[in-house]
């Protein structure tokens, strides 16, 4: 990167005042300490030395050495005897005066080294205040349209500039102004060398000042290049400001991410909650009709008739929750909770929510690793399973025997549900799992054709698998795996 | 004469609850909506509350709120399936049991007495007897089929506890509140494991539960005697 001075322009005045200045001081010195009557030697060293001081602190280097030197000539010829003449008699003054001008270079140096890192840190203090107060604006920028409107003029009152121009690349990667501020050109391919290769450019300016090309960083990547013309500020304080405006683009990439996962979130809730009125608004007159055809039946006694619509009732009962729970998962706002639970507390849940199911049956329940704990959604993994139960409540003969098992198989949980019902040939097992399929079951009541593509759609959900097989007695066999959490 | 309100957004339910414990020599007063219930339960004496869930105006989570705020009377609440969250606030906000719709006449029946008589039984009794299994929680002794069955003192507890609320449903915050004191650390898993070892001292079969009811993901309920 090319070195730069941003007061490069002013260094030449400055010099041409601090020489004459160096000469007026000491003269002006060895006038006043002539003036003074009986002054020792040592007196007037200190006090020419107090100019040499003063002239380095004001002037810096160059003009403190010249005056260190003058004043070491002006103490031999004022000060040393024979006075008025360069000679020196006493072999004494020639090792005071050596040891005078090393004094006065060391001073001189000292005191311009001492200025010289002041001005540095007022320029830094400058440069961070600058900063600041251009992040506290580019904070106060919540778009991008509005930041890249007022970028370049900011950026250009903080460089001190004549001209500002921030180039963005596309996403086809190639650069096109985004913002510009002042008149001219800038040099586009120093910008392309800045944004491709990450390579910076600064050289002086035929507009005074600097031209800087620098990178827009973004992270560990590059979106463009910041290009500005005549700066008189730093080229640290020019980095610094690329470095501000790739962060005001990223928070602004950020912020459009988050209103935009704010506003899907926003349209969830109201799927959810526009479901959850759907789900009562079918319910409630479903609750009328059931509790009003056994009023009638209390009143009347039970007939063929009653049971025949308290059947009717339960299948279009069965037929709602299963396709609301459909529309609940196509309209993707099942996304399931994941909580650490045990596979004893989703068996035991599974068992009083579907167990009726089984009224009629054996139920053979054997939770060996009832402390296995997976992480899953609870109620979905319920939901899942008890499908398992109820299904064999439905196509197994009464009386038979269904076994539900909980165990850990390698590293998943395994939930099992098998019957001692007629089995399902192996082609027809995946067919079973499609939306409104009904295999040929002989004498089975007729289902929604819904509860498989729930239960499997609801446990992949949660990262699992469902599968059918054949039991040991040659019925069904129902298998959900879940990953395993490792032991506490 | 037992007065009880109904609240429901929808006519029929109004009418078919209405009927239902009309039967069994209940007077039933019905309001529309949420903030009907609430004036008509200010200006009278109800032994129970039924709400239904979703309602214009106040809803029914908001109703049991008011009414817990000022009585202690036993509220039914009537809910749709699939909201384990929603079961869990209501009865943490202080509803007493939820029927799920649509709801069977003969176990909305069977919930409001167990209620009711919980309310009736006023003063807890020192004598608990359920099936075959009989509490004494002075001694601290239960005998099922007269052999004394040993409890430990979490389990006596939790059977407390229950007893001391028949029908009632108990969220696991809850058990955990009055058993443990509300103890951190111990989670629904320790009440499951402990509910689970007092059925199989008194349930006849513990995989099939008579007494000691599991809600799915809200909690437990302890039947009573019937």
């Amino acid at each position: 990167m090319a070195g730069m001075d941003a007061r490069s322009g002013g260094r030449g005045s400055k010099a041409a005042v601090g020489y004459p200045a160096a000469a007026l001081i000491v003269g002006a010195s060895v006038a006043i300490l002539k003036a003074i009557p009986n002054l020792t030697d040592a007196a007037d060293a200190l006090g020419l030395i107090l100019a040499v001081f003063l002239v380095a602190w004001v002037w810096e280097s160059g003009p403190g050495i010249a005056a260190a030197l003058l004043a070491t000539a002006a103490l031999n010829f004022f000060f040393f005897p024979p006075l008025y003449t360069f000679t020196i008699a006493d072999s004494r003054n020639v090792v005071a005066l050596v040891v005078f001008l090393a004094a006065g270079l060391a001073i001189g140096r000292l005191s311009a080294l001492a200025r010289l890192r002041l001005r540095l840190l007022e320029r830094e203090r400058g440069d961070l205040l600058t900063l600041t107060a251009l992040s506290q604006a580019f904070l106060a920028d919540t778009n991008r349209e509005s930041l890249l409107g007022v970028v370049s003029e900011r950026l250009r009152r903080a460089l001190e500039c004549e001209q500002v121009a921030i180039l963005l690349a596309n996403e086809n990667g190639a650069l096109a102004s985004a913002a510009a501020s002042g008149e001219g050109e800038v040099r586009r391919d120093l910008a392309e060398i800045a944004y491709h290769q990450g390579n910076s450019a600064a050289f002086p300016s035929e507009l005074g000042g600097t031209d800087v090309y620098l990178p827009i960083p973004l992270g560990v990547h590059r979106v463009g290049a910041l290009a500005a013309r005549g700066v008189r500020r730093s080229e640290r304080m020019a980095e610094g400001c690329a470095a501000l405006v790739g962060l005001a683009l990223e928070r602004e990439k950020f912020l459009k991410l988050a209103r935009e996962a704010e506003g899907t979130k926003a349209r969830d809730e109201m799927k959810s909650t526009l479901l959850a009125t759907l789900a009562h608004d079918l319910k409630t007159p479903l609750a009328g009709a059931r509790a009003s055809a056994e009023n009638w039946e209390r009143r009347a006694g039970a007939s063929g008739e009653s049971a025949a619509v308290g059947d009717a009732l339960e299948r279009l009962t069965r037929l709602v929750d299963d396709l609301l729970n459909v529309v609940r998962l196509e309209s993707g706002t099942s996304r399931p909770s994941r909580e650490r639970v045990s596979c004893g507390a989703i068996a035991e849940a599974a068992v009083a929510r579907f167990g009726g199911a089984l009224d009629r049956h054996a139920l053979v329940v054997d939770v060996a690793s009832s402390d296995l704990e997976i992480l899953a959604d609870p109620a979905q993994i319920t939901e899942a399973v008890g499908m398992g139960l109820e299904n064999a409540g439905r196509y197994s003969p009464p009386g038979s025997e269904v076994g539900f098992t909980v165990s850990r198989e390698g590293r998943s949980a395994l939930f099992r549900v098998s019957d001692a019902g007629p089995g399902i040939a192996p082609p027809e097992r995946e067919r079973a799992f499609e939306k409104f399929t009904r295999l040929p079951r002989d004498s089975s009541p007729p289902g929604s054709g819904l509860g498989l593509y729930i239960a499997r759609t609801l446990t992949e959900l949660n990262g699992g698998t469902l599968t059918l097989g054949a039991s040991a007695s040659g019925g069904t066999s129902f298998e959900i795996r879940l990953p395993a959490e490792p032991g506490p | 004469m037992t007065r009880v309100l109904v609240v429901d957004d929808d006519p029929q339910i109004r009418r078919a609850v209405r009927d239902a414990l009309s039967r069994e020599g209940m007077d039933v007063e019905t309001a529309a909506d949420g903030e009907e219930g609430l004036r008509l339960a200010g200006g009278e004496t109800f032994a129970l509350v039924i709400t239904d869930l979703s309602m214009p105006n106040l809803d029914g989570l908001e109703l049991v709120r008011e009414l817990r705020g000022r009585s202690a009377v036993p509220i039914l609440v009537l809910t749709v399936r699939s909201e384990e969250r929603e079961k869990v606030r209501l009865l943490d906000a202080g509803a007493d049991d939820y029927v799920v719709k649509p709801f069977g006449v003969a176990e909305l029946v069977a919930r409001v007495r167990a209620l009711l008589r919980r309310n009736a039984a006023g003063a807890p009794r020192n004598g608990v007897r359920f099936g075959e299994v009989a509490v004494d929680l002075d001694r601290q002794r239960v005998t099922r089929g007269g052999e004394e069955v040993h409890l430990s003192p979490t389990e006596f507890s939790l059977l407390r506890a229950f007893v001391g609320k028949p029908g009632a449903v108990w969220t696991h915050r809850q058990l955990i509140g009055a058993v443990w004191g509300g103890g951190a650390g111990v989670s629904n898993d320790t009440v499951r494991v402990h509910v689970g070892s007092l059925r199989r001292k008194l349930e006849r079969d513990p995989n099939r539960p008579r007494f000691f009811i599991t809600e799915p993901w809200v909690g437990y309920r302890f039947t009573g005697a019937d």
